[in-house]
């Protein structure tokens, strides 16, 4: 019995068919993977389904009956919850107001007062249920990407929903939390319920799912059970030419010893005074990709925030090719030659409400050709954006349009764009394949290696450790703050990383120093 | 998708303003008037005929000004709500120099330092709020708000004390000397000042529109965070952005000194105020210059309509003092709107099948 049915489902946006009559069927107590290139349609397909956006034209079926659904309240009464690829979540306040939020527990039936204490407990025994690690009194603003995920999977398995769908869940977790998260989808779907996941992980697919739909330009290109397919197969279908899976750095290591970057000693406090990062000391080489790897928010975050001019050093010093550019704004390390991928896009890199055109110059707005005399000149803007579209391959569907209606992936490309093409020395990576589909992560690999053997160098920050392994030079690996070893990412294997990033000190870690 | 954007904000600004219209129109039918031929004598007068259009132009200039002063903070998101206290500084002393100059200088010299003067003043003011802001994170509303008060009492107590013209019958500052004022042009009521406001404008058009600055204050206002880390030093462009709004309101209220008032008395800038006025015409005119210009030329019409109905009708004028208040009201739901998307879920819930989609920003 098909629990979700859709029938020649479409969605247009203007003139621009972002679903073009989808038809696909989830069967109950399956897990459903959706996968698809950057803009393919997926998220405006799920979106439609949990009453976010209205079909332009075709039917839902829930349970084999036609379905109106008209808001996520209406879908989440239908027992349909779905968490989002981008968090809607409240910063100030905790974890456990932002769950119960809408379902306040009140002392009695009729009180109108929340029973904090009861809230907490209730919480608390959710997240030990499921075995995730979070404290229901932290603020959402405090943690990390990946906590902040847990907590939007956690609002949903509060509200009791049957069919649960999520937009790339995996895309911020850490291997050891996707193998958790997987253990807690299957065990629900044991328990009869119905999972939908979209991700770009094709090893995630075949680990997780029962069945694969493929969406390609917002059609339906394959429908297949996990077991009958690879993950060439769905590569192949998905972007329609072979694509490498890995791209390896094979170059030998031709780093120069002359040193491009240097962070010394660097301490930072946060804004409620606690020691996040202690002593970071390291250097990148002219022609090097160093990794930086860690599980999320182990002063990840924070080194970057540092590093690209958002919050101050308490103590250390930073410089580029001998230059000190410690605690400098981030325009005056821009004009240095740094190059920014930001960790959050949204927040950091990109602003939604905004034109591609206006993004497209963020951060190098001052640049001569630019801007002349104080005064922009839009047509060289434009002819920028066109270029950048056109060279990264960017799927949009206005061109006119805002940001905030790109696709998450191509939202992404857009950063990448801007800063390779400032032609930058060096470049500060921060998760840059993050929620990117398996055609552009190939890409954006192949751009790092190039520019990194164009003899430029390259700070590495990915939670992603098949992505940190196979595109560094060096790795270190940090730990509550610290660095505690740095490896060769040729003599180590993964399972050594992820005792380190655990905080398991082996010898074969030198440089280690606790 | 400009063009659907351009519709959407014309929508939203003429539509309060014909709602309005139609409420005012049921209250001239109470009062047993006819509202189309009282409508007529508003706007054809100070329209449509010469002279009443430049009247219209001459009191639409400072309105401009003030309207400009608004628009270039609340962009950023940034709410100097001190363009009146500004403007007031301004005037005053641009009045109290206009007095004090020898009758002998040249009159250009004469009206440009009065003009300076009002100018330093108003950014002198508006640095108070701006470096709170900007380097100790004081909220800049509360503090612009609270300035005015401070202000209108202080400048009251000069007015009625050190700088008392006492030849005269009410509590004032002595006229300015002749070299200081704006001379009109022909029989109208226009003068230097509306041009001075125009050129204005076009520098602020080409500034919002076409600059760096207007970029970063279009950052600034839909992302502090992506402003603050692609390089825009944010609290800088406060100060900046400050410092533009409080000489645009010192202008306005040197131009306004030099060109109709000539002196400055407890009433200066009228109920509510030019400051506040400035307010509403940005809010008319979405925060976009050439809204604004047409906003402000519009809310003149009905100032200086508003006399025409009293000489021409029965209707009391304060009738044009109803219409504001609800053009103000009815923008205020475009705001409830903007929060809530009521229209959207009204809409919806009548036709059933609309196309548009209920959260875009998913
Ligand atoms: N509100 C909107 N207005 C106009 N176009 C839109 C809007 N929302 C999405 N689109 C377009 O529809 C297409 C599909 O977007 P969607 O977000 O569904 O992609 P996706 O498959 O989820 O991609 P990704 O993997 O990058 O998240 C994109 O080209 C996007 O630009
Ligand atoms: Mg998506």
């Amino acid at each position: 019995m098909s629990i979700i049915k859709t029938i020649d489902l479409t969605k247009k946006f203007g003139d621009f068919t972002a679903n073009d009559r989808i038809n696909i069927s989830v069967e109950k107590q399956e897990i459903k993977c959706i996968v698809g290139e950057n803009g393919a349609g997926k998220s405006t397909l799920m979106n439609m389904l949990y009453g976010l956006l209205r079909p332009t034209s075709g039917k839902i079926l829930l349970h084999e009956k036609e379905t109106v659904i008209n808001g996520p309240m209406d879908a989440i009464a239908h027992g349909l919850g779905m968490v989002h690829q981008h968090f809607k979540l409240v910063p100030s306040l905790t974890v456990y107001e932002n769950i119960l939020l809408g379902a306040e527990l009140k002392k009695s039936s009729k009180s109108p007062i929340i029973d904090r204490k009861k809230e907490i407990d209730e919480v608390k025994k959710l997240i030990e249920k499921y075995k995730f690690e979070l404290d229901p009194t932290d603020k959402i603003e405090d943690i990390s990407v990946g906590g902040r995920q847990r907590v939007e999977i956690l609002k949903m398995l509060y509200r009791n929903v049957d069919i649960l769908i999520l937009d790339e869940p995996t895309a911020v977790l850490t291997p050891q939390e996707v193998d958790e998260l997987f253990v807690n989808l299957k065990e629900l779907r044991a328990q009869g319920k119905t999972i939908i996941v979209i991700t770009h992980k094709l090893r995630e697919v075949m680990e997780l799912s029962d069945s694969v739909t493929v969406i390609k330009q917002g059609k339906v290109v394959g429908n297949v059970l996990t077991k009958d397919t690879s993950e060439e197969e769905l590569a192949q279908m998905m972007v329609g030419r072979e694509v490498v899976l890995t791209v390896q750095n094979t170059a030998e290591n031709k780093a120069s010893e002359e040193i491009a970057y240097q962070v010394e000693d660097v301490c930072t406090i946060n804004d409620y005074g606690k020691e996040v990062l202690q002593n970071i000391s390291f250097c990148v080489h002219k022609g090097e990709i160093l990794g930086v790897a860690g599980v999320e928010g182990n002063g990840q975050s924070e080194l970057v925030k540092v590093l690209t001019g958002l919050m101050k050093t308490t103590k250390g010093k930073v410089s580029i090719y001998g230059k000190d550019v410690t605690d400098k704004w981030p325009d005056e390390l821009r004009q240095n030659g740094l190059g920014i991928i930001p960790e959050d896009r949204y927040a950091q890199g990109l602003c939604g409400t905004m034109s591609i055109a206006d993004n497209c110059i963020a951060g190098y707005h001052s640049v001569p050709d630019v801007c002349k005399f104080g005064l922009l000149d839009r047509k060289n803007i434009s002819c920028k954006r066109d270029r950048f579209v056109k060279d990264f391959d960017i799927r949009v569907g206005d061109i006119n349009g805002n940001v905030g209606q790109l696709s998450g992936g191509n939202a992404q490309k857009i950063i990448i764009a801007r800063e390779f093409e400032s032609n930058p020395k060096l470049l500060i990576a921060c998760q840059p394949t993050r929620g990117v589909d398996i055609g552009s992560i190939e890409f954006i690999h192949k751009q790092i290696l190039d520019f990194r053997n164009k003899g430029n160098a390259v700070l590495l920050i990915s939670s992603e450790l098949s992505e940190v392994m196979s595109l560094s030079d060096r790795i270190i690996v940090m730990y509550k703050g610290r660095i505690i070893g740095e490896l060769s990412p040729k003599e180590v294997s993964r399972s050594e990383i992820g005792l380190l990033m655990a905080g398991i000190q082996n010898n074969k870690a030198k440089g280690a120093f606790i | 998708m400009k063009r659907m954007d351009f519709g959407k904000r014309l929508v939203n600004s003429v539509l309060p303003v014909l709602l309005a219209f139609v409420i005012g129109g049921i209250v001239i039918l109470m009062i047993g008037e006819n509202p189309l031929d009282t409508y007529g004598i508003l706007l054809g007068k100070s329209l449509f005929t010469v002279k009443g259009f430049l009247n219209t132009l001459h009191y639409a200039s400072p309105l401009i000004l003030t309207g400009l002063a608004i628009a270039v903070t609340f962009k950023a998101n940034i709410f100097n709500m001190g363009v009146e206290g500004q403007l007031l500084l301004g005037a005053f002393f641009s009045g109290i120099v206009g007095t004090s100059l020898p009758a002998s200088l040249n009159p250009a010299a004469a009206q440009l330092l009065c003009l300076a003067v009002g100018v330093i003043c108003g950014v002198v003011f508006a640095l108070v709020p701006a470096i709170l802001k900007a380097y100790c994170h004081v909220n800049e509303m509360v503090v612009t708000l609270m300035l005015n008060y401070a202000m209108i009492k202080v400048l009251e107590f000069l007015a009625t004390g050190v700088f008392r013209d006492y030849s005269s019958g009410y509590v004032c500052t002595p006229i300015i000397k002749e070299n200081a004022m704006f001379p009109r042009f022909g029989n109208s009521k226009l003068t230097m000042f509306f041009f001075i406001a125009i050129l204005v404008f076009i520098v602020m058009y080409v500034v919002m529109n076409k600059s760096k600055l207007g970029y970063e204050i279009t950052a600034i206002g839909k992302n502090p965070e992506f402003a603050e880390a692609t390089g825009m030093k944010v609290h800088k462009k406060i100060m900046i952005m400050m410092i533009i709004s409080g000489a645009l309101s010192g202008l306005a209220g040197a131009g306004y000194m030099m060109s109709e008032q000539f002196k400055y008395t407890l009433s200066f800038s009228g109920n509510p105020g030019l400051g506040w006025d400035g307010m509403l015409i940005a809010l008319l005119g979405g925060h976009s210059p050439v809204g604004i210009l047409v906003a402000a030329i519009f809310y003149s019409a009905l100032k200086t309509g508003a006399d025409h109905i009293n000489l021409y009708s029965t209707v009391p004028k304060e009738i044009v003092s109803v219409i504001q208040g609800l053009i103000i009201l009815f923008l205020a739901v475009k705001f409830v709107d903007e929060h809530t998307n009521i229209r959207e879920k009204l809409f919806r819930k009548k036709t059933g099948k609309p196309e548009t989609a209920i959260s875009e920003e998913a």
